[in-house]
């Protein structure tokens, strides 16, 4: 009989299903192939207070690997006719292949802190990551999730759309309600916009999930 | 018969070669024992590396002649040239020709070769010996029997001669002889090992074909491994791999392959990280080399990487991509069996690591990938599928449409009738992965009918090939807008979804129910194929989760259930049905024993279906959570408040909160 991907010793990591066990972090359904969520990011500065909508949706999540993909729309973007639409992928902080410090992109240990210390879902942990960088904490019981989302390329628009993907979000998520917050971090731009996102059900009163299987 | 050029001069020169040929023939027969062997030597000098002349000699029927020549032969002391010059002749016959192998087995000649290994006459020992290596290097050899004691003496025999062509046979018809875990056991328990090790030291031949044999009888096979490593502690592992250095190319390979088929065996005995590295870059190398060692390698490389992700980052690091990618690039007309290898090397290299797939697309070979799958041969066209399919576990370049094109879509979907099995497997494979195109409003696999073709193959009789299409169709409907999912079930109806449900193996139900939750996602509409014929689908789906199903099963059927509650009023009223069906007294709702699964997933959705249903939100929501009390499933849910799995243990929560709000402590 077919080989299943979450048991099988081979075939993709990436997973579009609800994965087993193996991993870091536990799965969270809310953090899933499908999930899409919606929202604002605050691009306001001293000229002028600016929020543009935000559609974001999960393409796949590898908890092995501690990766995850996605795409995000902005919408009302001044300078685009259109949405603009890039994908991004996500390193989730697990301890084990990614951890609280970047180590790149321009973002040192004290830009790390002063970003994760902006979460509140952060301040039990900030004692154990100042002090040893988080090794010995246990976040698979933790009901937040912390990652940093890239993003790659532009899906629909040229790179000369007068937009920049230079940096990157420092991000967490809510494992009860699925709900999303993150700044953007990048040296170039004005800091610490906000992204503030919860889950969209499309005009369901409930939650409903997809799922896909790689061979 | 193969012409070489088509001039005149030539034409009359092939036309008295015809003459010497039938010339050959009367003399070969010849009573005569000097003009026999003057015959026998001409024949032999013409077809010693020659293909052309082995076949033309072939359609004339040389080798019963010759065979005739060598069975004639008495004992006495001028025969022996004859028995020499034969044997020699029918060994050329074989080398490297399969045609060749089965004319000299079918002329019945192969138990006289075996006598000359008991003349007296070294050089008659000698021939016979290499005429019946070149015989087991043949697929076509005959079986040999292990298990007959005196078939083990004999080999034994071979292997303590000291003749190094001898020696070398035993060897050979280990190598290429011993098939199953039984035969590896009885030779190792003969002293096989102790015997074949003793070969390392000899000659080049000898060595050759110990490392061949050694391989043969390691292979799958852990308790050989473990022995032959035991030997003069290590020496020999050490010896072989001294020889992966060796200046010649093929004891460099089939030290390589030896080592190969001991790490695929026990991968304990190599944890020096030098080793793994050296072995890959010695294969690396001989990738390059032009004669059969380089279809060996490139074989020999894929076997060894393959599911092992440490080797695979160690070949990336090495470049083995762009190498490999050079090779195909550069190289003119490579034979099926370095093709294959190349190819199916590129598909382990980017079956578990993204680096190493955005590597290789970056490198623009999709072309020749595509060139590879309308290849004559069906192994290179299966190869080719795979490496789609693993280059195509990249998301990001789903994403970014790298196969969405006409000309990669095109070639993958004719594959679908391909004559053989192993590449219609293969690309259904392929094809799951790639029609994965997030939402794209334009899908090429679907204009070119693809939709059509997996609905066809969802009713196969193999139920592996309705599982594929089943998997490949839900892949499609993941995220798909309504014109596509209209298009979709327009094909299949109802009925047609309620047979897949129903499909008697539980894998295909279990894709068939993962197929219809992506087609209820989305878009609130969707929900209302279930209610299509009196809401036979949703009918069906309440059915097989009542029958006790597999837990992979009923996830997918209790996410059907969540995504239909997640509706209007009468889609959860709807789902309120399937759970409480009217007039059954059900001894234990099906919900209490999902909830009491060890798969936390099966916990998981069956706790969502229960968070929709109750939805504050919905007028009905009191109602149905009295229900769902009265049953017993809200102080289930109670008692799993500490749930082991974190997400099952959040939704619990989730679920007591609505709870309570309904005053409910």
């Amino acid at each position: 009989m077919p080989v299943r991907v979450v048991e099988s010793s081979a075939p993709a990591q990436v997973s579009g299903t609800d994965p087993g066990n193996r991993s870091p972090l536990p799965h969270s359904s809310l953090l899933g192939a499908g999930q899409a969520f919606s929202g604002t990011q605050n691009v306001s500065n001293q000229q002028k207070e600016e929020a543009w909508r935000v559609n974001v949706q999960i393409q796949g999540v590898d908890l092995e690997h501690g990766y995850l993909c996605g795409t995000m729309e902005a919408l009302n973007v001044p300078m685009a006719d259109t949405p603009v639409i890039t994908f991004w992928e996500g390193e989730i902080v697990d301890g084990k292949n990614y951890t609280f410090y970047t180590g790149k992109w321009e973002a040192v240990r004290e830009d790390d802190m002063r970003h994760w210390s902006k979460f509140p879902s952060f301040s039990p942990l900030q004692g154990q990551v100042e002090s040893d960088g988080g090794r010995q904490l246990d976040l698979r019981n933790y009901p937040y999730i912390f990652m940093r989302w890239k993003e790659q390329y532009f899906v629909n628009v040229g790179t000369d759309c007068g937009l920049t993907i230079a940096g990157f979000y420092y991000v967490c998520f809510s494992c009860s309600d699925g709900s999303i917050s993150g700044f953007y971090y990048d040296p170039n731009s004005s800091p610490f916009q906000k992204l503030e996102l919860k889950t969209v059900n499309e005009g369901r009163s409930g939650f409903s999930f997809s799922s896909y299987e790689l061979q | 018969m193969p012409t070489t050029t088509s001039s005149s001069s030539s034409a009359t020169a092939s036309s008295s070669s015809g003459n010497r040929q039938a010339d050959v023939f009367s003399r070969l027969a010849s009573s005569d024992p000097e003009v026999k062997l003057k015959a026998l030597r001409e024949v032999k000098n013409q077809i010693i590396g020659n293909r052309t002349k082995k076949l033309s000699f072939l359609k004339l029927g040389a080798v019963p002649a010759i065979a005739s020549a060598l069975s004639d032969a008495d004992d006495s002391d001028k025969c022996n040239n004859i028995l020499v010059q034969s044997a020699a002749a029918l060994g050329s016959f074989a080398c490297g020709f399969e045609a060749g192998v089965q004319a000299v087995l079918d002329a019945g000649v192969f138990p006289h070769l075996l006598r000359l290994l008991t003349n007296p006459d070294e050089k008659v020992v000698d021939a016979g010996a290499r005429s019946l290596r070149m015989i087991y290097q043949s697929n076509l050899a005959p079986k040999y029997d292990f298990l007959q004691e005196k078939n083990m003496e004999f080999l034994f025999s071979l292997l303590n001669s000291e003749n190094e062509n001898v020696s070398g046979l035993g060897a050979s018809i280990i190598a290429h002889a011993c098939g199953t875990s039984v035969e590896q056991q009885l030779l190792c328990e003969a002293g096989v090992l102790e015997k074949l090790v003793i070969l390392l030291d000899g000659s080049l031949s000898q060595r050759e074909a110990c490392l061949e044999s050694l391989a043969t009888v390691l292979k799958n096979n852990p308790e050989a491994v473990s022995h032959f490593v035991g030997l003069e502690a290590g020496r020999y592992l050490s010896s072989v791999t001294e020889l992966t250095k060796d200046r010649y190319p093929r004891t460099r390979l089939l030290s390589c392959l030896c080592l190969v088929v001991i790490y695929n065996t026990s991968p304990s005995y190599f944890l020096n990280m030098g080793t793994k590295s050296s072995l890959i870059n010695t294969l690396l190398e001989l990738l390059n080399d032009p004669g059969q060692s380089g279809d060996d390698a490139a074989l020999g490389l894929s076997s060894l990487i393959a599911e092992k992700e440490d080797l695979q980052k160690l070949a990336y690091d090495a470049n083995a991509i762009k190498n490999i990618v050079d090779i195909l690039k550069t190289s003119s007309e490579l034979q099926p069996k370095r093709l294959q290898g190349l190819i199916s090397s590129l598909a382990e290299l980017c079956s578990k690591l993204e680096d190493c797939r955005c590597s290789f697309l970056s490198l623009q070979v999709l072309d020749l990938l595509i060139n590879a799958l309308r290849h004559k041969n069906a192994d290179v066209r299966t190869a080719a599928c795979i490496c789609f399919r693993n280059a195509a576990r990249s998301i990001k370049n789903l994403s970014a449409g790298c196969f969405t094109s006409d000309h990669v879509i095109l070639p993958l979907v004719q594959l679908l009738h391909d004559p053989s099995s192993s590449v219609q497997v293969a690309v259904l494979g392929a094809l799951n992965n790639i029609v994965l195109d997030f939402s794209s409003p334009k899908s090429t696999f679907i204009e070119y009918g693809g939709i059509k073709q997996l609905i066809e193959l969802s009713k196969s009789m193999d139920p592996n090939t309705r599982c594929s299409a089943l998997r490949a169709l839900r892949n499609l409907m993941f995220l798909a807008d309504s014109k596509r999912k209209e298009i979709f079930y327009s094909d299949v109806k109802a009925q047609g979804f309620a047979c897949l449900i129903s499909d008697p193996e539980p894998p295909v139900q279990e894709q068939a129910l993962a197929l219809l939750r992506n087609l209820v996602d989305g878009c609130i509409s969707s929900i209302e194929f279930v209610f299509d014929e009196d809401g036979l689908i949703l009918d069906t789906v309440g059915r097989q989760l009542r029958k006790a199903p597999q837990a992979q099963m009923a996830i997918q059927g209790m996410y059907v259930l969540t995504n239909v509650a997640s509706g209007t009023e009468l889609h959860k009223e709807a789902v309120m049905q399937q759970l409480f069906p009217q007039g059954q007294a059900e001894p234990e709702n099906f919900m209490l024993k999902f909830l009491q699964s060890h798969e936390s997933q099966l916990r998981s959705a069956t706790v969502w279906t229960i968070i929709n249903l109750i939805s504050p939100s919905s007028p009905g929501a009191l109602d149905r959570h009295v229900k769902l009390r009265n049953a017993g499933i809200i102080p289930q849910l109670k008692n799993m408040v500490n749930d082991a799995c974190l997400d099952v243990k959040i939704r619990i929560r989730t679920v007591l909160g609505q709870s309570m709000s309904f005053g409910d402590n």
